[in-house]
């Protein structure tokens, strides 16, 4: 009798303990999960998106959103909030300063605004002659007078153009400062056009992204400071930092022709073994005939 | 020393009976051609699979944080790391298309009438099961191209009626493909689906074994399949033995998918790795295209097209039910020959023309 009573009892209080610890478990591993930063759920939602693309807002303000989503920041995950500050997973308290709101900048702020991620570009741009008209006088060029607002490319030599430059003076200063860039210029798009084919075939390029991210950046913080000079002087240094990246890529894509090869070999062994059974296949039909 | 060594193994496991039983008196009708060995080869390519997936899973670890990193470093640093995951990977690709044309040509010789109803059935039940491992495996790599196929993928159950919502979820684990997304998928593409495929696996061969190979309807069209009562094993006299002739047949066939897996690893090293396959998956960057690997276009396609969503689910799954219970409807005429069932002939032609539009269609829009 006794058996009757104490197996279910037993096969319950299994069940039911087996239950509670399965259900806190699974509350600790969802949580673990879900609230993880490569987790959707964090910043899909943004209030900025949602409010400035309504149609109660005029079509000035679409443009901006539009622009931005076909930019370089957009690509690389640089959102409105990273910029103008502000809670976007948070529609009611999204525009208050209390939460680090603010807004669109004035002209004279526009550089100290960029500045905020641009750490070393706009020091050299304060220093530069660009940077002491636009702070003297809160005319002469800020940063989006070449890069633009909302529609911000990556930045490349095409900027500095005849159109652009002289609207403030001759091109012939801006020309010299674009021959003095130009030898590193060419390496460093060579060395992207590199790392996206080797990305493509699957070489890990972290390495070499990075050393080249950090002279990438270096360069074009030296360049703002639109002294030909210093930049015809660092030229060289920057040069050999390059080659140095260039030899690693060579040899990743020396790793790729090798793996190259070893498959073309697996293929023609399997060839030629396709061949030879064919024929003995063929053989032993003959025979049974 | 070769005589000893088989005479050592022969008075242990009867080797020489073994041989004799299930290869030389094994026999193969009269037309057992090339097309025929199609089933052997995706034995074969499911066993490449499983070895490959083995030597990847030494090093995968299935966390969001790490899955990426951890595929980089097979593919980079461990010695012919990058080899295991190629084969993996178009071999993934491949054991598709074999088992298509395989499924093609037992469908054209039509070879899943009475009695072999129940061999078509776990043919197609593998070969679903192959299409759910191809989805799950997608998305181990942790990379932008398989995150966003799932999210594809997973949305395509959400339009039936009524379960279709409770489907996606339980795909994902919750509303968005996430870890919990991965830690399912993982078990569902290392243990679970390889354990019933395993075993449709087994049951599909034992019948193949019990029945015997079927014949060519073009060869032999007098068996009378409709009269048989009872169980009948064909043993094709007429026929040749499984070993070596049928059995050369295999290995050739063998040879050539991995030529054509070495082919396609040496030419087209980016077929079914694109850019986007070397980047870290990110749920908030949407890669400028996304559509779903080239053998869940079509349906992809059909639900793109109609502009009721739950008519295009419905479409993919009635087609999917008639596809596995095909024998079953296909009872009234007995006629094996194809050609001499010009209905049937061109329903088929029709099916694989929509399926070809429709991933041609699905891979340029």
């Amino acid at each position: 009798m006794m058996k009757y009573i104490i197996i279910p009892a037993i096969v319950f209080i299994g069940i039911v303990s087996t239950g509670l610890s399965l259900a806190s478990y699974r509350e600790t591993f969802e949580k673990e999960f879900m609230l993880s930063p490569w987790s959707i759920a964090q910043g899909e939602v943004s209030a900025c998106i949602q409010c400035h693309t309504s149609d109660s807002m005029e079509p000035r303000i679409h443009q901006h959103v539009q622009e931005w989503r076909g930019s370089w920041h957009a690509k690389n995950n640089v959102s409105c909030h990273d910029c103008h500050g502000g809670a976007p997973e948070d529609a009611s308290m999204s525009m208050m300063h209390q939460r680090g709101f603010k807004g669109a900048p004035k002209d004279i702020e526009i550089p100290e605004f960029c500045g905020t991620c641009h750490i070393a570009i706009q020091d050299n741009y304060i220093k530069s002659g660009h940077g002491k008209t636009f702070i003297a006088t809160g005319e002469g060029p800020s940063c989006v007078t070449c890069h633009g607002s909302h529609n911000i490319q990556q930045a490349s030599m095409d900027i500095i153009n005849e159109q652009l430059c002289s609207q403030c003076h001759t091109y012939d200063r801006a020309k010299e400062m674009k021959q003095a860039l130009f030898l590193v210029e060419n390496k460093l798009n060579t060395i992207a056009k590199n790392l996206k084919r080797l990305k493509l075939f699957g070489i890990g390029t972290d390495r070499q992204e990075k050393a080249f991210f950090r002279n990438h950046a270096e360069f074009r913080a030296l360049f703002h400071s639109i002294d030909v000079d210093a930049v015809r002087a660092k030229s060289s240094d920057y040069t050999q930092r390059l080659e140095i990246i260039e030899t690693e890529i060579n040899e990743s894509f020396k790793q790729l022709t090798y793996r190259r090869n070893y498959s073309a070999y697996l293929f023609l062994i399997f060839i030629g073994l396709s061949i030879v059974v064919f024929l003995l296949s063929k053989s032993y039909d003959q025979k049974n005939t | 020393m070769w005589g000893k060594l088989k005479h050592w193994i022969e008075i242990r496991i009867g080797l020489e009976e073994l041989v004799n039983k299930h290869l030389r008196q094994f026999r193969t009708p009269k037309g057992a051609n090339f097309w025929s060995t199609l089933g052997f080869v995706s034995l074969i390519a499911f066993i490449v699979q499983a070895v490959t997936g083995i030597m990847l899973l030494l090093y995968y670890v299935p966390h969001p944080e790490h899955a990426f990193q951890s595929v980089q470093t097979i593919t980079n640093e461990i010695p012919y790391g990058w080899l295991f995951r190629s084969i993996h990977n178009i071999g993934g690709n491949i054991i598709v298309a074999v088992i298509i044309i395989h499924l093609v040509h037992v469908f054209l010789r039509i070879s899943y009438k009475k009695p072999r109803e129940i061999t078509w059935v776990t043919g197609v039940l593998m070969f679903l099961l192959v299409l759910l491992a191809c989805i799950t495996g997608q998305l181990l790599p942790w990379h932008q191209t398989g995150f966003w196929q799932t999210t594809v993928t997973s949305t395509i159950p959400a339009f039936l009626p009524f379960i279709g919502e409770g489907i996606s979820s339980y795909m994902r684990g919750g509303e968005f493909v996430t870890g919990i997304t991965l830690s399912r998928f993982f078990s569902f593409h290392v243990v679970i689906l390889p354990v019933f495929i395993v075993g449709l696996m087994l049951l599909h061969v034992l019948l193949i074994r019990r029945q015997g190979l079927s014949t060519s309807p073009a060869i032999e069209p007098d068996i009378d399949i409709a009269q048989q009562e009872k169980f009948n094993r064909y043993n094709h006299l007429e026929g040749q033995p499984c070993f070596p002739h049928f059995s050369l047949k295999r290995l050739y066939m063998v040879m050539v998918y991995f030529s054509v897996v070495f082919f396609v690893m040496t030419f087209f090293p980016n077929l079914f790795l694109p850019l986007e396959a070397n980047i870290q998956a990110d749920p908030l960057t949407t890669p400028e295209s996304i559509r779903p690997a080239w053998y869940f276009l079509a349906p992809y396609q059909v639900i793109k097209i109609i502009p009721n969503d739950i008519m295009g689910i419905s479409l993919i799954v009635i087609f999917s039910v008639f596809l596995i219970f095909w024998p079953f409807f296909d009872t009234k005429d007995t006629e094996r020959n194809i050609r001499k069932r010009p209905l049937l002939l061109s329903l088929a032609l029709i099916v694989l023309a929509l399926w070809a539009i429709l991933t041609i269609w699905g891979m340029y829009s």
